[in-house]
């Protein structure tokens, strides 16, 4: 059996290390695309953190009768499972989280995270392992969310989480660009870039 | 076994089966649930626009309504328009009163206008410019009319403003009756 500390590291490792967004490269599109406040990022982190939780717990339960040949359908069925069941759930018991994220939720389907934790994650890991691992790739995806959610917020609009964070001469002409999709790509690379420097030192 | 070409079939369709049961009770518990809030949800956006309205009876399905007071008076109506937007199409709200004068509007929720731009519409200032305004009014300050468009986002701005238009010129010879 492994010792505490290196299944402690399929959690942390998420985060930074092997964060999925920014050193892994998945999941870039509903990251850019739902970005432009920081209220719609942490949203989208939740919802995504939510499925890929059980996409994980559930692939890893069925991962020894699943014939290799044809898991990729069957992680596709339990994902879009998963998915249209918290779009039901959300759309009847929580309507006012719903309006933010409606048109979100079905994007999570096609989120390479997810697809892309089960198949080099969970297929090959224990039920507790693959929940740590979900554990930190949200942590991480959450964070990478909460940062560019915050920036494009902030430069574009003037505000935080709605409220005003800049003086008012900045918001009477603020950088409107980031709120767009050149301003996201814009971004990321730059985020990019320092998570690369952060990691060429630490070697 | 588990690599042998019938196993391959029949997880395949053991994993269907057990995701559409899974779904059609999932669906079914909250089909009714997701209804009320729907129709919910379409009498607090008409009674937003005409708050003193106790009932609303549909004219036309999905378009009209009459706001009636308590005493069943037609005190105003309430219309629906979906005017082309930037990103699709915008839901606004628009309530008249009797004289033919708007009482407020409001935009859907589920527009899918440049948050930060477009989005803008459902801001109150940008709303409350149409209160009180008649059709003639109704415009935007560059076409000659009176209401200041949203900074950026003049296709949205004209989409509100052509939509409550129409609203009026279409649906205010119900006031009449």
């Amino acid at each position: 059996m492994t010792n505490p500390p290196s299944r402690w590291q399929y959690f942390t490792s998420g985060i930074i290390k092997e964060n999925p967004v920014l050193i892994l490269m998945i999941g870039l599109c509903p990251t850019l695309a739902t970005s432009v406040s920081v209220r719609d990022a942490l949203g989208m982190a939740a919802a995504t953190s939510f499925v890929l939780l059980g996409s994980n717990l559930v692939v890893s339960l069925i991962r020894k009768v699943v014939p290799a040949s044809v898991r990729i359908p069957i992680f596709i069925i339990v994902i879009s499972t998963f998915v249209t069941i918290i779009d039901y759930v959300l759309q009847a018991y929580q309507p006012a989280l719903y309006r933010v994220l409606g048109v979100f939720v079905p994007l999570i389907v096609v989120n390479c995270i997810i697809l892309g934790r089960a198949e080099a994650f969970a297929y090959g890991h224990g039920v507790f392992d693959s929940l740590l691992d979900a554990l930190g790739k949200s942590a991480g995806y959450a964070l990478v969310m909460l940062v560019m959610g915050s920036l494009r917020e902030i430069l574009a609009a003037g505000t935080w989480f709605g409220y005003a964070v800049t003086p008012s001469w900045f918001r009477a002409a603020p950088v409107l660009f980031m709120i767009f999709p050149p301003g996201a790509f814009f971004l990321i690379g730059i985020l990019k870039g320092l998570v690369n420097r952060l990691t060429a030192q630490k070697t | 076994m588990v690599n042998s070409k019938a196993w391959m079939v029949i997880s395949l369709v053991l994993t269907c089966i057990i995701a559409a049961v899974a779904l059609s009770q999932v669906y079914s518990i909250t089909r009714p649930v997701i209804d009320d809030q729907a129709a919910e949800a379409l009498k607090a956006s008409l009674s937003e626009v005409l708050p003193e309205a106790a009932e609303f009876a549909e004219l036309e399905p999905g378009t009209v309504w009459s706001a009636d007071d308590a005493a069943g008076n037609r005190i105003g109506i309430v219309c629906k328009t979906s005017p082309r937007g930037y990103g699709g199409p915008v839901t606004v709200i628009v309530g008249l009163d009797t004289t033919g004068r708007i009482t407020a509007i409001g935009i859907g929720a589920n527009i899918r206008e440049t948050p930060g731009l477009g989005l803008k519409a459902r801001e109150a200032w940008f709303r409350d410019q149409f209160r009180g305004k008649t059709e003639s009014e109704v415009a935007l300050k560059r076409d000659n009319g009176t209401i200041d468009a949203i900074s950026a986002a003049t296709i949205t701005s004209r989409a509100v403003t052509d939509g409550v238009k129409q609203a009026i010129t279409q649906y205010s010879h119900y006031l009449s009756r």
